[in-house]
């Protein structure tokens, strides 16, 4: 069969190869040693308005502008003397201004192995090589853009930096005096004041408390959003542990069943981490204070290969008509008189969640409990927890 | 236990009087020598001609007018007339970078004022305990 087909072959003659070089879009020319024109098809043809009979025995120099001629006639003598293919970018004119073209040049040898002529196939990429300009200018404009942002980026986080530093000193400073004096009163003039003015006083002291939390709270936001988020192993179980410590140590006489699962691990930045489990663990322990059977429950599982922890508690929880408003910075669900809090702590866990690429979310009904899920790290597209 | 003066380095008049009741109500009655800027610091720890202030303790607020408490640190401990001075920062600041950048600048402690003045009291009581009772500091540097 073969033998066959390559003999079919062998037999195809000029007519036939005339008819397959001009039924291509490729521009196809064959010029010899001089430089002189021996064939060209169809497309080259139709490109340059000109008839094969007129082309014959011309050069490049004969029609075309003297540097594109130059250009041809280098290129054909490099593939003559290299003996084999050779590739290369070249410009012809049309009517529509320059075009650029993809062109293999090879030499045409006779038994000898004389270089005798060179064949040049040209393929236009004008359209290809407007599209990768176009690409280029993008990107570059783009990178720029990129560039432009991340400046002003930096320079808004900086004066965002200066400004949780000057709440944080300047803020914090005549709430001291505020609180101080009260406390002073009492102390010095509190068997003189009334009753209900030393009543005053407390309460005084009281807001003062709170808009000191506040403010602790506001910088806790603004650092979560500011610092640069390091990624590196972190042991949550040991975290949630210290974060349980610190609350059994703060209020003793509470003693809720706490579940902490071993060997929780992410990858994450554990300063950041560590602030959301204060928050998470700490809401849990705040809303379970009325329930004399308060659990709370740490667990992890992987939901489509993505890592999923949450915080589970069975204490007061919250109506889910309000969870869009959970996770805004002072919402609050609950009066003030029934728990305490600033409604930040939630806006800094999602602001944190985020920053690592994760989600949360929030599952509750009051009276049943709430439990927090989030994770860390970013999941596959349309990967909704 | 140190009876050397307290050297309080605070602009803050309110906290100026908090800090000496607050010593006070813990019966630490070390002399408290207050410098309401770093510059008025410096001039009495390192001054041109005289005698140096020799403190026990240096409570050093970070944000001072003119000279600000770290580069009073630095000074602090870039001469060795007060080089060994424990000095404690004390300050309402908690960000990082102060407490980071005081630590590396030599500070021996870094306490934040709290807003409730019980705790301060708290605070002032436990820094007078370890500081003039319980650590013991270094003998003062010799002079020339």
């Amino acid at each position: 069969m073969k033998a066959r087909a390559s003999q079919k072959l062998m037999t195809v003659g000029h007519e036939q190869l005339m008819a397959l070089i001009d039924h291509t879009s490729a521009v196809i020319y064959m010029r010899d040693a001089d430089g002189r024109y021996l064939l060209v098809n169809r497309e080259y043809e139709r490109l340059f308005k000109l008839r094969r009979e007129d082309i014959v025995g011309l050069t490049d120099h004969d029609l075309f502008a003297e540097d594109i001629a130059d250009d041809f006639r280098a290129n054909d003598l490099r593939a003559f003397a290299r003996g084999f293919p050779v590739q290369m970018e070249e410009q012809a004119p049309s009517d529509d201004g320059l075009r650029t073209y993809v062109t293999v040049k090879f030499p045409l040898t006779d038994a000898t192995g004389r270089s005798y002529a060179v064949c040049g196939i040209s393929t236009d990429i004008t359209e290809r090589k407007h599209a990768e300009e176009e690409v280029r200018r993008l990107n570059n404009e783009l990178e720029q853009r990129v560039r432009e942002r991340t400046a002003e980026l930096e320079v808004s986080t900086r004066e965002l930096d200066a400004f949780a530093y000057s709440v944080s000193h300047d803020l914090r400073a005549p709430l001291r005096s505020v609180e101080g004096f009260s406390q002073i009163l009492i102390e010095d003039f509190g068997d003189t004041l009334a009753e209900e003015a030393r009543q005053y006083l407390g309460r005084i002291q009281a807001n003062v408390a709170r808009m000191a939390q506040m403010i602790d709270d506001l910088l806790n936001l603004s650092r979560a959003t500011r610092v640069e988020l390091r990624r590196e192993h972190t042991d949550i179980t040991a975290l949630a542990g210290e974060v349980v410590a610190e609350l059994r140590g703060r209020e003793p006489d509470r003693s809720p069943g706490i579940v902490i699962p071993d060997g929780l691990v992410a990858q994450g930045d554990p300063h950041l981490i560590r602030l959301v489990l204060q928050n998470l663990i700490g809401n849990a322990w705040k809303f379970t204070v009325h329930n004399p059977d308060a659990a709370i429950r740490l667990a992890h599982e992987q939901r489509d290969g993505v890592d999923v922890y949450s915080v589970q508690d069975n204490g007061a929880g919250f109506d889910m008509r309000f969870a869009h408003k959970l996770f805004d910075p002072f919402q609050r669900l609950h009066s003030a008189t029934d728990f305490e809090g600033t409604g930040i702590g939630l806006a800094i866990v999602h602001r944190i969640v985020t920053r690592h690429g994760g989600q949360i979310r929030a599952e509750s009904a009051p009276g049943e409990g709430a439990t927090f899920r989030f994770s860390l790290a970013p999941a596959p597209a349309g990967w909704v927890l | 236990m140190s009876d050397g003066p307290i050297l309080l380095v605070e602009d803050n008049p309110d906290d100026v009087l908090f800090t000496i009741r607050a010593f006070a109500k813990n019966h630490i009655r070390n002399e408290i020598v207050v410098a309401s800027d770093g510059e008025q610091a410096l001039r009495l720890l390192l001054p041109g001609e005289g005698q140096p202030l020799h403190p026990a303790l240096i409570l050093l607020d970070i944000k001072l007018p003119k000279v600000d408490g770290l580069e009073v640190l630095r000074a602090i401990r870039d001469d060795e007339r007060t080089s060994s001075l424990p000095v404690v920062v004390l300050t309402t600041s908690s960000e990082e970078r102060d407490i980071v950048e005081s630590y590396r600048l030599g500070a021996n402690s870094f306490v934040r004022k709290p807003v409730v003045f019980e705790e301060f009291v708290e605070a002032a009581n436990v820094l007078g305990v370890y500081w003039l009772l319980v650590n013991q500091p270094a003998p003062p540097a010799r002079n020339g």
